[in-house]
């Protein structure tokens, strides 16, 4: 077909390697395969492995942070005494709302400390906000301190405090804190 | 690996190299700047190397051809993802094309090879300059022979009414072109 080979020639004559100047290629071969033999493609799998070490450890700490309290003491009414347990790790929060609050809070009180014996801290309950009536709520602290509640960030005793907790567990980031935290007893209001 | 076998490998690479470079350089400086053809070339060549053992017996230039286009795909990926991130950066307006091809001397050939589709000017490419037979073509890209003929032959006519089109925009008739009825 002389139409396809003049046009094969047409381009032919616009090729831009036609005057490529010659390349000594030893080097080129030679570090070629060297540099596969020592490094046969290792970043990618690492990278992929690190990348997903770090999903696995953010998911994990979430989960940690998030999880129910191992064994859930359901607010018991009879001996008017509720157990929580209050997570001792500093975790990252959203903004704190009260649709949230009321969706995740099956219990919230309002209390006085009146005890710290180690870790455990009790409460002598002052109002109910939800959940069934107690007169005394002893908290299990994980740590000595949990940076995420409103205030000082710790129980004392005699201060007033604002408690709210979802299956046994106190809830932190915002939900729970001293009574006097700016905006906590208004989100208390709001939410029940 | 075992020592014999390693050496056996190099003897058999150290013999095609030579034409598997020479070739894909030229097949490169045809499709980017300088600096990325160098760049490629040498990650075509670490990839040829490692993949030595699919490498078919015959066909192995259109496959290096093949191998080449991917890693030159992936150079041009980043470069883009690059130049947008500076974009980003600077807010600089860079220009509409980013393509680091080389320019043609034949400005009609080159304006109807532009308008031509990616796949199009590619085959032609692959036939007029890296000389390759319908079925090398279909090695390079990954077809079948028959797909790699049907899609050549057309892409060859789309050409030829482009320039067709340039040539009578520009009021005078080619001379490769003054045979046509």
């Amino acid at each position: 077909m002389t139409d396809d080979d003049d046009l094969r020639a047409r381009l032919r004559r616009a090729d831009p390697a036609a005057d490529l100047p010659p390349l000594d290629t030893s080097r080129l071969r030679e570090s070629t395969m060297t540099a596969t033999t020592t490094t046969p493609r290792r970043t990618t799998p690492l990278l992929t492995l690190a990348a997903t070490a770090l999903v696995l450890i953010a998911a994990l700490g979430t989960w940690w942070l998030l999880r129910p309290a191992d064994e859930p003491a359901a607010p018991t009414a009879a001996p008017t005494v509720t157990d929580l347990t209050a997570p001792g790790i500093a975790a990252k929060c959203v903004e704190p709302s009260a649709d949230r609050l009321r969706a995740a809070a099956d219990f919230a009180f309002a209390g006085t400390v009146t005890g710290i014996d180690g870790s455990t801290i009790t409460l002598k309950v002052t109002k109910v906000y939800r959940g069934a009536g107690t007169d005394q709520v002893r908290v299990a602290q994980a740590g000595d301190t949990s940076e995420t509640m409103l205030g000082s960030g710790k129980f004392e005793t005699g201060r007033e405090y604002l408690v709210a907790a979802s299956q046994g567990s106190m809830l932190i980031c915002g939900y729970s804190g001293e009574a006097a935290s700016p905006g906590l007893e208004e989100l208390y209001l709001s939410a029940f | 690996m075992d020592p014999v076998n390693s050496d056996d490998r190099r003897l058999r690479f150290e013999a095609v190299a030579p034409a598997v470079i020479d070739a894909v350089r030229r097949f490169l400086a045809r499709r980017t700047d300088p600096a990325t053809a160098d760049d490629v070339l040498q990650e075509t060549l670490l990839v040829c190397w490692r993949r030595f053992d699919e490498m078919p017996d015959e066909a192995v230039v259109p496959w290096a051809y093949g191998v080449a286009r991917n890693c030159l795909a992936n150079a041009e990926r980043s470069r883009r993802r690059q130049g947008r991130l500076l974009t980003r950066i600077w807010r600089l307006d860079r220009p509409a094309a980013v393509s680091a091809e080389p320019g043609l001397p034949d400005h009609d050939l080159a304006t109807a090879m532009r308008s031509l589709r990616a796949a199009d000017a590619e085959l032609l490419r692959l036939w007029a300059w890296e000389e390759l037979s319908p079925s090398a073509i279909a090695v390079v890209l990954g077809v079948s022979a028959n797909a790699a003929s049907i899609r050549l032959h057309r892409a060859r006519q789309k050409l030829r009414d482009e320039l067709r089109k340039a040539g009578a925009a520009a009021g005078h008739e080619e001379s490769t072109e003054g045979s046509r009825p």
